[in-house]
């Protein structure tokens, strides 16, 4: 199986001033294609400097990193990448369809094409009946949904979500994990980080766990959760493994 | 080119929709219809007055949109969060300060078209209109002018803060325009190494005064001959573009 996102011995470490904190140490894995990697770890535990990363926003100080084949500092190496941001905020003077429009056209969609795309995707999130309302007058939930369609305007190869579900209904969230569902269906690759434990335990193939930097554990869920004890849950298990390293 | 465009047509959709445009463009009709209305009075030299007045008026509305809407720009887009799924895109970060360079441009020109119009229109009402030349090389200037405006403001939001930014566009905007002739002047007659300084400051700063033609229009002298509007343009493309290429290293190098 291809690996279209490849992670080795990274580090990373924050300075401001004197200080300075190691967001990441030595941080290695894998995610196979169409395969849903779920990243699982607590405040600070480095999940949202690892996307960062991934997609280019910070440069890697030590260790080598690749999506898609490419390293991710090249614009390239993102045409086939979405990615959901943990705060959904976008520019609130425009639509649903204008922002799309905006992020569609800066992937070079064919406008024929893009137009069609934007009519499914908010079908997709249910937003159909707001998509020429400005968004300043949008939930947070509504701005959640918003902020997955975007994600997929490229129709991406992989997905990268940082915090999908929150803010979300559980209506809305039962809807984002069949969509998610139906990605790996057709061969795209999802790599999400979350605090939703019973969501990645629903949703993923494979779980990363990690904290203050490190990976404690990885590997199929199923493999992972035999390893634990009986009538334990899987909060319970990532409970155990982060106090164990505390 | 495609990605650029995208950019900065948001920042287009933002000048429709928010009130500070429209607010400068009702306040500019309200005071050149009051200035214009002064005329039909027989007020001596208002005519002269009204140009006078009335092209500070349009330099001064669209240098305020140029600036508060080019200085907010990649503060608004750190401080809101929105970079993030920009920067996330194929596009360089050079490409981002690119874009939001030709909105700041863009948007700041239409604005100044509508104003300059108004412009143009109070004058033929009042029958003391210029020559088209004359008016073409005032609207080229305009252009010209707002363009540097936009990339000091653009390069000077990726080192500063909004506050600091605009006030800092706005002091240079008074300080040169009002005395880059005496700096001029000082380095002509200094001697030494205040001289080389002084000369080295002189060819720095922006020149906002090349691009003044209200005392030409406003006392309808002659067109300025071809190869000062030329060089004028070339001076700002080439101050334009050292001032973004700089700003998309600064940018490039920020941590986020």
């Amino acid at each position: 199986m291809r690996e279209v996102l490849t992670a080795n011995n990274l580090s990373y470490t924050y300075e401001t001033g004197k200080k300075k904190v190691e967001a990441l140490k030595g941080l290695s894995f894998a995610v196979n294609d169409g395969e849903i990697f779920g990243f699982i770890g607590p405040n600070g535990a480095g999940k949202t400097t690892t996307i960062k990363l991934l997609l280019g926003i910070l440069i890697s100080q030590k260790g080598e990193l690749s999506v898609l084949g490419k390293s991710p500092t090249l614009p390239e190496a993102r045409k086939s990448v979405g990615y959901m941001p943990e705060i959904a905020n976008y520019y609130r003077y425009l639509t649903p369809v204008e922002l799309l429009t905006m992020y569609g056209d800066i992937f070079g969609i064919e406008k024929k094409l893009l137009k069609a795309r934007i009519n499914e995707l908010l079908r997709l999130v249910d937003l159909e009946k707001e998509s020429d309302r400005i968004m300043g007058t949008f939930s947070k939930g509504m701005m959640q949904k918003v902020s997955f369609a975007q994600a997929l305007v490229n129709d991406p190869d992989l997905l990268i979500l940082d915090e999908p579900s929150s803010g979300l209904d559980p209506v809305a969230r039962k809807n984002m994990r069949e969509v998610i569902k139906s990605l790996r269906d057709k061969d795209k690759t999802v790599f999400f980080s979350s605090h939703e434990l019973s969501e990645v335990e629903l949703v993923s193939d494979r779980i990363g766990i990690l904290n203050r930097g490190e990976l404690l554990a990885v590997g199929p869920v199923e493999d992972l959760l035999g390893e634990k004890e009986e009538g334990q849950t899987l909060e319970s298990y990532f409970l155990n493994m982060i106090e164990r390293e505390i | 080119m495609k990605a650029i465009w995208a950019i900065a047509s948001v920042m287009m959709r933002e000048l429709v929709r928010k009130k500070d445009f429209y607010i400068l463009l009702i306040f500019l009709l309200a005071l050149l219809g009051f200035l214009s209305s002064q005329s039909f009075f027989n007020v001596e030299g208002i005519s002269r007055y009204i140009k006078d007045f009335g092209y500070s008026l349009v330099t001064l509305f669209s240098f305020i949109i140029a600036v508060t809407f080019t200085a907010k720009q990649m503060p608004g887009e750190l401080e809101s969060k929105t970079i993030y799924p920009l920067l996330a895109k194929p596009v360089s970060r050079h490409t981002i300060i690119l874009g939001k360079f030709l909105g700041g441009v863009v948007i700041s020109s239409i604005s100044f078209v509508l104003f300059y119009g108004i412009f143009c229109i109070f004058q033929w009402i009042g029958g003391t209109g210029n020559s088209f030349m004359l008016l073409g090389q005032g609207f080229l200037f305009g252009i010209l002018f707002l363009c540097l405006v936009c990339a000091i403001a653009m390069f000077l939001s990726n080192i500063m803060t909004l506050g600091a930014n605009i006030t800092l566009s706005v002091l240079l905007y008074i300080m040169i325009s009002g005395f880059a002739d005496s700096v001029r002047d000082s380095v002509l007659f200094s001697k030494g190494i205040t001289s080389v300084l002084g000369g080295i400051f002189y060819y720095l700063i922006p020149h906002f005064e090349f691009y003044d033609l209200r005392i030409r229009i406003t006392h309808s002298w002659d067109p300025l001959p071809g190869w000062i509007v030329v060089a004028v343009a070339l001076y700002t493309c080439i101050y334009c573009f050292v001032l973004i290429y700089f700003a998309g290293l600064i940018f490039r190098r920020k941590r986020l």
